[in-house]
């Protein structure tokens, strides 16, 4: 049987399912029994799953057209048009 | 047609002094770039920032890629490289990456009482995710925006920033624990503490 320890240090390829098929086995047999462990997983899994919806806002049009600029500005500079 | 080409033909052109190739590529990647700089820096304003900084150097350098990675790969690392530069600069007191494993225990994660994700996601909620990200070390939030977030491989981060899949793999799973325990903190406080502290 894994020891809580293990475990914990073996949980995040566990949840990227990143584990030897022995070690999966001894994963779950130890997560069914160990409350703690099985808290730690929860929560990990649940912290995992509120960042993959977490919105990010688009980018600005406006963000576009500066950068757009930025660009034309180092073209010039590259051609020696401008400063 | 414009959309037919791949990739690798624009960065050909590119490098050939083809601007439309160049202003391509600039089309299709912005949006992304802005995306993972707001991600890792949370400020609008220094996130516009990175956008101009990644496609200048890469402009200026394009001639020297030599194709030993993809386009995404290389853009995605001049824009955590430019991210991880500007966060370092405004170096909050953050704990090194040494000495950022101390405490990885949470405090009571039994208090914790997670529902459906969507009901989860409030304002509140998501502000306490910002502040957990902004507490990471900047190496762990690289780490952690681009594989929790971006949802990228093991192996394009490494790619991208340039570290071993073992040396991710490490630095994600103490990242995750980190953000875990701040949340567990947050959760486990009294709801009307929570919503006072809001106010």
């Amino acid at each position: 049987m894994m020891t809580c320890k293990e475990v914990l240090e073996s949980l995040s390829g566990y949840l990227d399912e990143d584990l030897k098929q022995d070690l999966v086995v001894e994963m779950k047999k130890h997560i069914g029994v160990c409350t703690e462990c099985r808290a730690e997983f929860d929560t990990l899994t649940m912290t995992i799953k509120l960042y993959r919806h977490f919105e990010t806002p688009e980018m600005p049009t406006d963000c576009h057209d500066r950068q757009v600029k930025v660009l034309e500005l180092e073209k010039m500079r590259r051609s020696g048009k401008g400063a | 047609m414009i959309q037919t080409e791949t990739d690798e033909q624009l960065v050909r052109k590119s490098q050939e002094d083809d601007e439309r190739a160049f202003g391509e590529l600039v089309s299709r990647y912005e949006s992304k770039v802005y995306s993972l700089a707001l991600k890792m820096l949370r400020n609008p304003e220094d996130a516009e920032d990175v956008l101009q900084d990644t496609f200048l150097r890469a402009y200026r350098g394009i001639k020297s890629f030599k194709g030993n990675s993809t386009f995404s790969t290389w853009i995605y690392r001049i824009t955590a490289n430019s991210a991880l530069m500007r966060l370092r600069k405004r170096q909050l007191p953050t704990v090194s990456i040494d000495d950022a494993d101390e405490r990885e225990a949470p405090i009571n994660i039994a208090d914790w009482a997670p529902g459906p994700v969507e009901q989860m996601l409030n304002q509140e909620t998501q502000a306490a995710m910002t502040e957990a990200i902004e507490a990471l070390p900047p190496e762990f939030r690289q780490v952690f925006v681009l594989r929790d977030i971006e949802e990228l491989s093991n192996a394009e981060v490494a790619e991208i920033l340039d570290l071993s899949v073992a040396a991710v793999k490490s630095r994600l799973h103490r990242a995750r624990l980190k953000v875990r325990n701040r949340l567990a903190t947050y959760f486990s406080e009294p709801r009307t503490r929570r919503a006072m502290g809001a106010q």
